[in-house]
């Protein structure tokens, strides 16, 4: 009974709150509650009960034409999506999510590989027989082929987005598909906080890796390096999957950031600190490499990812905090 | 399964029906509706609520609160003399279209 009084509140949320609202929501739960009632009754279980009686529910658009209700349409027409605009978003979405996860978990395990091919070979665990030439040779090779499907990953899924700009400019949605939507969205809220609540975990557990590995003899930190960026590759790509699809609700809901009249700034704001990523990023992996190959300092150099994650974090967190303020 | 496009116009008619003998709320309404049709037609729950509001504001049916036994209050519905008239004129209009759309319906040997 609470997921049908949930639907029924779901469906009620963007409708004005005069009496005569309540009232037509007051009779409308007591017939559903008639319903379901006699559904239990007959012998159906709870889920087909509910299932049934939401089914029949109709369409809330009739009633509120019937009603006459104006929902404030602010005197512009916006384009209206369609329910299978909408799931097509979604799903694209998400797939959008799972193709960014993997390049960048792709991007991470590259250093990891890199790391790990250097270090077997220098502990001669691959075969002896190769100069250290080679060894570098076959290291920069596994780094190359972890990235530069990444970076075609980014590409790709990044055009196939493309088609969903218009969204930018605004839209409506029929309350019908604004309710399921908001339902989903509830409905999604617990595994997202779920998701976040083991990335952190996983981020703050990484370390460990570095300390038990460093325990066991004196070569073994590099392991732990290459056990920490895995795992930080792992949580990263947590991070990135259920982001985008939470991300996909508000867009349709225009919620959090996607509120009306935001739009402009949070675009110039994305834009500075998307622009500021595509520096700092490329630099560290610069950093990364020259300091290893050049001074050989592999053991210790892998400490840029951390550090340019901290400072990259602190900056575009601050500086949100700081256009926020201006407003 | 009845389109719910195809006999949006009659709603009001069965509606009606259901409230000539005696007065009645939401749920029996749909549960005799849906019992009358064999359940050939379910009548969705804002199509009944739209019909209401428009057969109220029309003065055809009357709204009030009653009390039922084990304590649950609901809004009950019954027919005015103005929807008494309005249902025959329905009825009267219902027999023409019929006549009609009949002559236009060919009869599978």
């Amino acid at each position: 009974m609470e997921t049908i009084k949930n639907y029924l509140n779901n469906m009620f949320t963007n409708l004005p709150k005069s009496n005569q609202m309540l009232k037509l929501k007051n009779d409308l739960l007591s017939n559903m509650e008639d319903k379901y009632n006699e559904l239990k009754n007959d012998g159906k279980s709870e889920n087909e009960a509910i299932g049934i009686v939401i089914s029949e529910f109709g369409n809330i658009d009739e009633l509120i034409s019937e009603l006459g209700i104006d929902l404030g349409s602010e005197g512009i027409i916006l384009p209206t999506i369609t329910e299978e605009e909408a799931e097509d978003f979604m799903v694209d979405k998400k797939r959008f999510g799972l193709l960014i996860g993997i390049g960048v978990f792709l991007c991470i395990m590259g250093p990891a590989m890199l790391i790990l091919i250097t270090q077997l070979i220098g502990d001669g665990i691959i075969d002896k027989g190769f100069s250290s030439n080679v060894g570098d040779m076959l290291g920069i090779i596994a780094l190359f082929i972890m990235i530069v499907p990444a970076i075609a990953i980014f590409i790709y899924s990044g055009m196939k987005l493309e088609k969903y700009k218009y969204l930018e400019g605004g839209f409506d949605l029929s309350t019908h598909l604004k309710a399921s939507i908001q339902q989903e969205n509830n409905a999604f809220t617990s595994p997202y906080i779920l998701s976040v609540i083991i990335g952190v975990c996983l981020c703050l557990l990484s370390p460990v890796a570095v300390l038990v590995m460093g325990v066991f003899k004196y070569r073994a930190p590099s392991y732990g390096v290459v056990i920490l960026l895995v795992i930080v590759a792992i949580a990263v790509f947590i991070f990135i999957y259920y982001g985008c699809i939470k991300e996909s609700f508000s867009i349709l809901l225009k919620i959090d950031d996607y509120k009306k009249g935001n739009k402009e700034q949070d675009k110039e704001e994305n834009k500075v600190i998307g622009a500021v990523a595509a520096i700092v990023w490329p630099l560290a992996v610069c950093i990364f490499l020259i300091s290893g190959f050049v001074f050989n300092q592999w053991r210790i150099n892998w400490i840029i990812y951390p550090i340019t994650a901290l400072l990259f974090g602190m900056f575009s967190g601050s500086y949100s905090i700081m256009k926020g303020h201006k407003k | 399964m009845i389109s719910s496009d195809v006999i949006r116009g009659y709603n009001d008619t069965i509606i009606l029906f259901m409230l000539l003998d005696s007065e009645s709320y939401g749920y029996e309404i749909s549960k005799n509706i849906k019992e009358r049709s064999d359940e050939k037609y379910i009548m969705k729950e804002t199509t009944l609520y739209s019909t209401f509001n428009r057969l109220e504001n029309n003065g055809f049916i009357k709204s009030f609160y009653k009390d039922e036994t084990f304590g649950k209050r609901r809004t009950y519905y019954r027919i005015t003399s103005a929807g008494l008239s309005y249902y025959k004129e329905k009825c009267e209009e219902w027999k023409l279209t019929k006549d009609v759309i009949n002559r236009f319906i060919k009869e599978e040997k």
